[in-house]
């Protein structure tokens, strides 16, 4: 069984079908981590990671799992990958592992993960599923980079965590609360969905 | 084969061994590197309630700071840390815990070494609401407690926040029984300290 070209993989998982704007899943997430650039990103890449290596193994037992017990495999399975990022982190990131806290653990309750292990990698072969769970997780670390880029600009006039507003900047207190994820996410989502709107009527492609 | 009874329960099991396995090796190989770091994390928190300005964020930088000026002194099931020698005790750190909105926090706190003033705060260990109670562990609302008064007199409260009259220390808008929590906690631990090393 061949899978799907690598190109198809990265547009599906980047635009088409990408997991927060398209799919809406993984917002809890997307909410939590998002007031400063680093954190999203390590939450990203530890995202990426737990998809990635979770989709290639559940391909690769897929013909042998028995289909009913399919869904308490996936979670053992993306369980165990969490569990190792997390130790991961606390042994050679500890400020990392206190800064992101509980939503380390909570990577295993993000649909992406779960929603890919069942979508995709229970029918398609070990690379492409491997591939798929890092177009997933890159579509979902972008989204998270680009609202914590907004908030932490305006929120504390750094990128990084280096100071680029001088101190002539107010700092925007909302943009560091939950709630400014809310209406960037807002924003994207309405941007983005106008976007491929037109280019599905252009294309005359029917993707909806 | 895959419609039969046993298969499942044994698949199961095989995946569940195999894949605990590995996750216990790899606890195993690096309980060392967290319980390690976990002890530098405790060395910062006693250095920065002790007010004293940390180097680096090296770890070895950390550790020979901290057996430089800090020693240890057991006192029942508690551990106190304290600086100076003799009669010239700069302070003592002990711990602070106290349940909050969410959850138990857990803490240390020091004051100057005749009682009157309180050297700095730290939280170790919190579970309030990220953005809003959590912002206890931020910069601007633990150094507030830095130098103020412990006046016998005050009858353990000692810290009161602004607007009320007397108020020493900011609270944190928006999560008011987190603040609350915290300011009953402090005063409740520290006049526990006091009173019983006066005692003593």
């Amino acid at each position: 069984m061949v899978g799907d070209s690598p190109k198809k993989i990265f547009k599906m998982g980047i635009w088409d079908d990408n997991p927060i704007f398209k799919q809406v899943i993984g917002i809890c997430s997307a909410l939590a981590v998002t007031n400063l650039m680093l954190n999203s990103l390590i939450m990203g890449l530890g995202l990426i990671f737990v998809t990635a290596f979770s989709e290639l193994t559940i391909s690769l037992i897929r013909r042998l799992t028995p289909k009913h017990i399919r869904m308490m495999v996936q979670v053992l399975i993306i369980s165990v990958y969490v569990i190792m990022v997390d130790i991961f982190l606390k042994a050679y990131y500890p400020e990392m592992s206190r800064a992101l806290g509980p939503y380390v653990g909570l990577i295993i309750t993000n649909c992406i993960i779960m929603g890919r292990c069942e979508g995709y990698a229970q029918n398609n072969p070990p690379i492409s599923s491997f591939l798929d769970g890092i177009a997933s997780g890159l579509g979902y670390t972008i989204i998270l980079l680009i609202i914590s880029f907004v908030r932490e600009l305006l929120g504390f006039g750094t990128v990084f965590g280096y100071q680029v507003l001088g101190s002539w900047w107010t700092n925007w207190t909302i943009m560091v609360m939950p709630p400014a994820a809310f209406f960037i996410l807002g924003v994207i989502v309405w941007w983005a969905r106008s976007v491929s709107e037109k280019e599905g009527e252009e294309g005359g492609a029917t993707n909806q | 084969m895959n419609k039969s009874f046993g298969y499942p329960i044994i698949f199961m099991i095989i995946i569940t061994v195999a894949f605990t396995l590995v996750l216990a090796y790899l606890n195993h190989t690096t309980t060392e590197a967290i319980a390690y770091n976990e002890e530098v994390e405790l060395w910062k928190t006693l250095l920065y309630v002790f007010d004293k300005d940390i180097p680096s964020d090296e770890p070895k930088d950390i550790e020979e700071m901290f057996n430089r000026y800090v020693k240890e002194e057991q006192v029942g099931d508690e551990t106190i840390y304290y600086i100076g020698e003799g009669d010239g005790i700069e302070g003592y750190a002990f711990p602070i815990s106290g349940t909050a909105l969410w959850g138990t926090v857990q803490g240390y706190a020091a004051v100057s070494g005749d009682y009157s003033e309180l050297l700095g705060i730290d939280f170790t260990s919190h579970s309030e609401t990220p953005g809003l109670g959590g912002r206890i562990s931020e910069q601007w609302f633990k150094e507030q407690f830095r130098g103020l008064e412990l006046d016998a007199a005050m009858d353990g409260k000692y810290i009161i926040y602004r607007p009320a009259p007397d108020g020493n220390v900011d609270t944190i808008a928006g999560a008011t029984q987190t603040s609350n929590s915290i300011s009953k906690l402090l005063n409740d631990d520290i006049h526990e300290f006091i009173s019983n090393r006066k005692g003593e």
